[in-house]
């Protein structure tokens, strides 16, 4: 701010706010930069990474804080501007701290009528925090979804933008955050297409330990 | 009506055949994969005019959702001009709720979509494919870009493709989670690097595209049809189905029946067919309700809408919807249609970009209003206000999104005006609904 104006009637918005990731964690490694540069190379111009560099930034510092969008702004000689408003346009990039696990149920059209909210409400219940919301300690958050695109499986949901849970039980999720409670990740379940079982009797991948395949969705208890 | 389909109960899978690994490159090359790529390549039988021809014969319309003709599309390039970069893009973003037929696709048979953009890259002479994912499905762009590597690393994709002077390389780009990223303009917008803005068009993808240069934009699983096109004929694939959409399709059917999921069978199939023999019935013994034939943008079905109907574009034409996606939600007797309506509007609202007024604030209000009826504080001249926004929506933004958004609307309000009633405050002035739909 500068000297004159002593007492500004407006508050001018924070374009840079204090900064939450220490200066010194705040870069890049050579690895890193190498992998970017890869990404730079695939497109016309260096702005057609910005979305993979983001990621890169957000699986690294765990959000997108102004600080990280300004570090991708640097990294691909890019307007902080053009950054920031490509990280705020996706619901993926998260803007602000999330807990370790993130919980996207889908609510969806599909789940919706397939039990979708009903496992929101479990989960909501069980970790004793509203759909939008961080537990106490850190561990989770809960989040509706749009459509995932696994609407044959639902309800299901996604875990911190990472692997899918599909058919989802009350059974399933007391597994689930059992599991993530000691650090497991569930592994990749592959749906298995329903011709498949009559053709191939099971999953046509042998390469996947768990699968799961069309089940009776269950009938939902409340709907919204 | 009867199905188009023919005997569809011998119907032999193309798409996904009954090969177990079939996503693995040396499976895929044992069962005939990259062989059409090898002859467009390789020999004098396709020069890249004909293979353009050949899928404009075969009859292939888009899966996208807008049904355009594939063939009909490729020709509006411009003439090659060496200076000027051209460009391929494969929309993998599939957000349609209701939709989730190309994860599949992706997860099963990688290697065919990939040979599909390579021999549309030869057709249309273009050196750079993108590969446009939604970031949710990070699993799958793990597994297609280990797939890839293998076919960089065997000469299918990349410099001198098997020892011709043609080459071409395909980048998977990931997103980030926007349903509008679907739509092929703000797609662009987005593997630019920018907010996923929908563009004013003309100018098409073709004319100016990614980085304003001519594009060529195409679903997966219409690409993924391109190989078999070529490898068995066009004359084979037109003989599939319905005549004016041919071919095998991907129906995705989800809801209360007893075996959801991805099924591959001929166009035109007839919605009942599918509801009974091949999804295994209804959940329960319970009664059908309504049917959404292709994602939620498509108007829904009435049960009693649904007798002798097929799923091509013409068949649903007739009976009052569209194919859009293909991904069927199958609704029993015990669904609340304005709660159904409700989450339709909040997901609508949701991922309205926010360029367009009508848009933007039409998408709100349809939400708070529906929200409003749901919650039995409703009027039922509030009906009639919902018809009239719908009006004011469509046909007046960017991109279709808007219309998309008021069709269930409309729709639904109309089909099950009762239930909507029946949630409204009882109202004493006459109200009725101006909709020129069924
Ligand atoms: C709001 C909106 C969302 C769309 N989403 C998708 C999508 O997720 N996947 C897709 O392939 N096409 C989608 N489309 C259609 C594309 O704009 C485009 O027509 C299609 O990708 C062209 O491919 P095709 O000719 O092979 O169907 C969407 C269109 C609109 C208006
Ligand atoms: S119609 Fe809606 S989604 Fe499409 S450009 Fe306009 S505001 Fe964006
Ligand atoms: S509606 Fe939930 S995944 Fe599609």
């Amino acid at each position: 701010m500068t000297d004159f104006i002593k007492d500004p009637v407006v508050s001018l918005p924070d374009r840079m706010p204090e900064p939450v990731i220490p200066g010194d964690e705040l870069f890049f490694t050579d690895e890193e930069k190498k992998q970017i540069e890869t990404w730079v190379s695939r497109y016309p111009t260096a702005d057609g990474a910005v979305m993979r560099v983001l990621w890169l930034a957000q699986e690294k510092f765990s959000f997108l804080p102004a600080e990280v969008v300004q570090l991708v702004a640097n990294a691909l000689d890019m307007p902080y501007a053009k950054v920031y408003g490509v990280a705020t346009f996706y619901t993926q990039y998260f803007k602000e701290k999330k807990g370790k696990y993130v919980f996207d149920v889908c609510t969806c059209f599909s789940c919706q009528w397939c039990g979708g909210y009903d496992m929101l409400h479990y989960l909501e219940e069980k970790l004793r925090v509203h759909a939008g919301e961080t537990t106490g300690d850190g561990l989770f958050t809960i989040q509706e979804a749009e459509c995932l695109g696994a609407c044959g499986s639902a309800p299901m949901l996604q875990i911190t933008n990472g692997p899918y849970v599909h058919n989802l039980t009350r059974e399933k999720i007391d597994a689930l955050i059992d599991a993530l409670r000691e650090g497991n990740m569930p592994a990749f379940e592959s749906v298995t297409l329903p011709q498949d079982e009559d053709e191939l009797s099971g999953n046509r991948r042998t390469d996947v330990d768990k699968t799961t395949s069309s089940v009776t969705p269950p009938v939902s208890e409340t709907v919204k | 009506m009867a199905s188009k389909a023919g005997d569809w109960r011998n119907y032999k899978r193309v798409l996904l055949p009954p090969v177990k690994d079939l996503h693995r490159l040396d499976v895929y090359e044992d069962h005939g994969g990259y062989d059409a790529l090898r002859q467009a390549l390789t020999t004098d039988k396709w020069d890249p005019a004909s293979v353009t021809d050949e899928v404009k014969k075969s009859g292939l319309r888009g899966r996208g959702g807008a049904g355009f003709p594939t063939g009909l599309k490729w020709t509006f390039m411009p003439p090659v001009n060496p200076d000027v970069p051209r460009f391929i893009c494969c929309n993998a973003d599939e957000s349609e709720p209701g939709t989730f037929k190309d994860r599949q696709v992706m997860e099963y048979n990688p290697h065919l979509v990939f040979e599909g953009m390579v021999l549309a890259g030869y057709a249309m002479t273009i050196k750079t494919a993108y590969l446009y994912v939604r970031g949710e499905y990070a699993d799958w762009i793990t597994h297609m870009e280990r797939e890839l590597e293998k076919a960089y690393a065997k000469g299918y994709v990349g410099e001198n493709i098997m020892g011709s002077d043609f080459s071409m390389d395909i980048v998977i780009h990931k997103g980030a989670g926007a349903y509008i990223c679907g739509e092929e303009s703000s797609l662009m917008n987005s593997l630019e690097g920018r907010r996923a803005y929908p563009r004013i068009k003309p100018p098409f993808p073709a004319q100016k595209g990614i980085w304003n240069y001519p594009t060529t934009i195409n679903n997966v699983e219409t690409f993924a049809h391109v190989p078999l096109i070529l490898s068995k004929g066009a004359d084979w694939f037109s003989s599939i189905g319905a005549p004016s959409s041919p071919g095998p399709v991907l129906y995705g059917i989800s809801g209360h029946v007893n075996r959801p999921g991805v099924y591959e069978y001929p166009s035109g199939m007839l919605i009942s067919d599918l509801i009974d023999e091949v999804a295994g019935g209804m959940r329960g013994g319970k009664k059908l309700k309504a049917v959404v034939p292709g994602g939620s943008s498509v108007p829904v079905l009435r049960a009693d809408m649904i007798d002798g109907v097929t799923m091509d574009p013409e068949g649903l034409r007739d009976a009052g919807s569209m194919l859009g996606t293909a991904g069927m939600l199958i609704l029993d007797q015990d669904t609340d249609m304005v709660s159904f309506l409700r989450r339709i509007t909040h997901f609508y609202h949701h991922e309205s970009c926010g360029q367009c007024t009508p848009c933007r604030e039409g998408t709100g209000w349809l939400e708070n209003i529906v929200t409003r009826i749901d919650e039995g504080e409703g009027n039922v001249k509030d009906l009639d206000l919902l018809i009239d926004l719908c009006s004011q929506m469509e046909g007046r933004t960017v991109c279709a999104l808007a219309d998309a958004a008021a069709w269930p609307v409309r729709h639904t309000i109309t089909r099950f005006r009762e239930e909507f009633e029946a949630k409204c405050r009882p109202s004493l002035v006459a109200t009725h609904v101006e909709s020129a739909a069924v």
